[in-house]
């Protein structure tokens, strides 16, 4: 009897120790959750920003932003269901923080400082901050040639302090809301140049070719990235080694050949300098 | 042989394994057949102790083994590989500034040196860069394509020199056509090589931290193992035990006793030995490589910075992207926010004088998002103790550096373009520039890092390689043990 009581107590104990094994085996084990075990992708794109990501009539978007998150979202392995969603640039963080979308590719700067909320994969391309001006305005062959000219950016932007604090160089600052009705000001003949982006401007160019010129004299680096949630380093890992693929198969070429061929703009074709997943 | 006889003898063999079906089972009813079969189970049973054990300890072993004499420093070397490159340019844009005057800083001999070290190191980082990323499709080609690239580059640098020294060009009067080569040069570089390069650094650490986490739940699951057959063990052990007490009214076994202990020993020896090594790989991974591999960059990407006051000097109509470029590092190595170099100047200045504080890092003022970059927030959180000083002293001789690089651009500002080009000449002197004395600061900190790494790889192997004898001794001992403390029980039924 005293024996019947002691097994059950050794087997009790046996099944205890097994249970915390386990526990302590899933610390042990546990890989971080990632996005490359989901089974559906959710990703941030613009949805007004041309040539980038821009709504079309039937609720699709499209650009070369979209192109390159289907590519990278192919290459991320088991076969998914992917959903785009527009995303303003404000709510970026917020919507990546929140699960909202799982991946954002919509124009998204590299900083220091939103490496903090945000693991970016790439970046996939390095935008560089360039002048749009008027087709007839051949004068301006360079940011210099904007002193004593007037200069928009869209809000929220800080595209024209660059040039006034960072370059030294007078011009006049004009805001509008968004670089949209920037260049309808240009248009207009309201402003002399917009500058930003030089992805963006293009966008805008591709819209319009014979209305706009760009200046093609970049002047700092606006690295582009995949915003991942904080601390997923699996799948920045996955992203890069896509874009690694993208430039070398000679898909980045043609996306950028598709969405900017037209305007000429001066592409780099080779893979950007990645900003690391720790 | 006729069907009859055949049929009578099966009948009979039928009998007779009838017979032996009921012997058989009465032997199992009897004691000493009792007694084999749980000696038996207990001898297994340690037996599957030693291999679940054994597969454990090996797969630690291998993971120091790979982390420590493989992975790690071929990641390490190919982290290099960017450094290497970003120099080469550096001193063939400080060897055109130089122009006809061979003195200026170390003098023009010193500089071409120094760029053959470099690509010699290159190659040398390349080498270890393909043997990491071997079966790796994406990252091979990569590999290829910088050493495809480095032929390039060193035709064009060359060119851009020899045209040069033809033009028997003044200092900071760069020929118009060895601009031109060396623009196409720096372009190559910094779009083709430098961004390959420093991906391939990045992709060694991704290989290291699969490596390591793939290793490490090995370990985990072989842990796991080791505590379940160490209790299947011990309950074996007490199950004969209890048999020989309440058969043989006999108290205590002392022999089985002394296994049961041995085996309660030897699994917790294990496991101990195991979640040691575990520790020490990680804090070799952490606080080792991965720190040192990210002070590296910050070495790399500054010496593609300062070279950008060169290219900034000899480039007058791609001054205004130098300076901004200048900037842009700047901030990667180590991050204030600053619309401008001015403002940059400025917030540096406050780093290294706050310092151990770092300026923002209290969240208390809520424009200000703190100290970052590679010498910032990270560099601060994987100090190891006592490392304070040493990263006071980087920090400071950070600050010395845009001192002088304030300094030049006023000359150039004041049109002064002897005064800058001393500076900047003075600033790359290989003896005592300011950049050198940032980078000796910045090898310090580096080499501390790297002792963390080989201690943590040593300790590891400390705590692992006693098993090697304990493990199969013990497991000896342990069956003796058993054997020891059945055979005189086995012996009562001879």
């Amino acid at each position: 009897m005293r024996f019947r009581h002691r097994r059950t107590a050794a087997a009790g104990a046996l099944a205890a120790v097994a249970v915390l094994g386990l526990s302590a085996c899933s610390v042990v084990l546990g890989e971080e959750e990632s996005l490359l075990d989901a089974t559906s992708l959710t990703i941030g794109v613009k949805a007004d920003q041309p040539g980038l990501g821009l709504e079309d009539g039937d609720g699709d978007i499209e650009g070369f932003d979209v192109d390159v998150a289907l590519y990278i979202a192919e290459r991320l392995g088991a076969p998914k269901e992917v959903e785009f969603v527009g995303v303003t640039s404000a709510e970026r963080e917020e919507k990546l923080i929140s699960g909202e979308v799982n991946m954002v590719v919509a124009t998204y700067s590299i900083t220091p400082v939103r490496k903090t909320q945000v693991t970016f994969g790439g970046p996939y391309y390095v935008a560089k901050q360039d002048v749009l001006v008027r087709a007839e305005d051949t004068d301006i062959q360079g940011v210099r040639d904007l002193e004593g000219l007037s200069v928009c950016q869209g809000q929220g932007s800080n595209s024209a302090v660059r040039i006034t604090e960072g370059l030294g160089i007078d011009v006049q600052q004009m805001d509008a809301p968004s670089y949209s009705a920037c260049i309808d000001s240009l248009r207009e003949g309201n402003v002399d140049a917009v500058s930003t982006d030089n992805l963006i401007l293009a966008g805008f160019l591709a819209e319009d070719p014979s209305a706009f010129r760009l200046v093609n004299h970049p002047f700092t680096d606006e690295k582009y990235g995949v915003g991942l949630p904080h601390g997923d380093v699996r799948a920045c890992e996955a992203v890069n080694k896509a874009i690694s693929e993208m430039y070398q198969d000679g898909t980045a070429r043609e996306l950028l050949d598709t969405w900017f061929g037209e305007t000429g703009l001066q592409v780099v074709t080779s893979v950007p300098q990645f900003e690391g997943c720790g | 042989m006729t069907p009859g006889r055949d049929g009578a003898g099966t009948g009979r063999s039928a009998v007779t394994t009838g017979r032996r079906r009921t012997q058989v089972r009465r032997w199992f009813g009897t004691t000493p057949a009792k007694l084999w079969l749980l000696t038996s189970a207990c001898v297994v049973a340690v037996v599957g102790l030693f291999g679940s054990a054994a597969f454990a300890l090996d797969q630690a072993r291998d993971g120091l083994h790979v982390l420590g004499r493989d992975a790690g420093p071929q990641a390490m070397a190919t982290t290099q590989l960017y450094l290497s490159l970003a120099d080469m340019d550096a001193h063939m844009a400080d060897v055109l500034l130089m122009g006809t005057d061979h003195d200026l800083g170390s003098g023009r001999e010193d500089a071409l040196e120094q760029y053959d070290t470099s690509r010699a190191k290159a190659n040398e980082a390349l080498l270890q860069a393909a043997s990491l990323t071997e079966g790796d499709t994406v990252e091979e080609r990569n590999v290829q394509s910088v050493l495809d690239g480095m032929g390039a580059y060193e035709r064009l640098a060359t060119q851009a020199r020899l045209l040069n020294d033809e033009a028997k060009a003044p200092p900071g009067r760069v020929d118009a056509g060895a601009l031109e080569e060396y623009r196409r040069a720096t372009r190559l570089m910094h779009t083709e090589l430098l961004p390959k390069a420093f991906n391939l650094g990045l992709d060694s650490s991704a290989i290291v931290r699969a490596d390591h986490e793939e290793r490490q739940s090995a370990v985990g699951f072989g842990l796991v193992g080791v505590g379940v057959t160490g209790l299947v063990t011990v309950a074996a052990l007490l199950a004969l035990q209890m048999y020989l007490r309440v058969r043989f009214r006999r108290r205590l076994n002392a022999p089985l006793l002394g296994a049961t202990a041995g085996t309660v020993l030897l699994t917790a020896g294990v496991v101990l030995a195991l979640v040691g090594s575990g520790g020490h790989q990680r804090d070799a991974k952490e606080e080792g490589l991965d720190a040192a591999m990210a002070l590296s960059r910050a070495g790399a990407i500054a010496t593609d910075m300062q070279a950008d006051e060169s290219r900034y000097l000899i480039d007058p109509d791609m001054a205004d992207n130098y300076q901004q470029v200048y900037l842009e590092r700047a901030q990667q190595v180590l991050f204030r926010p600053a619309d401008d170099l001015e403002a940059y100047y400025e917030a540096v200045g406050e780093v290294a004088s706050s310092y151990p504080v770092l300026p923002g890092s209290d969240g208390s003022d809520p424009e200000d998002p703190g100290t970052f970059g590679y010498l910032g927030q990270d560099a601060q959180e994987a100090l190891l103790p006592g490392q304070e000083d040493a990263l006071a002293e980087v920090l400071e001789s950070y600050g010395a550096l845009q001192n002088e690089d304030r300094a030049l651009r006023a000359a150039v500002e004041d049109g002064d373009l002897a005064g800058a080009i001393d500076i900047r000449m003075g600033v790359a002197d290989s003896e005592d520039g300011v950049f050198q004395v940032y980078e000796d600061a910045l090898a310090e900190l580096i080499e501390q890092h790297e002792g963390a790494f080989r201690e943590g790889i040593e300790r590891g192997d400390a705590v692992l390689s006693p098993w090697t004898w304990l493990l199969p001794g013990g497991v000896i001992l342990l069956s003796a043990l058993v054997v020891s403390g059945v055979r005189p029980r086995l012996a009562e039924y001879r």
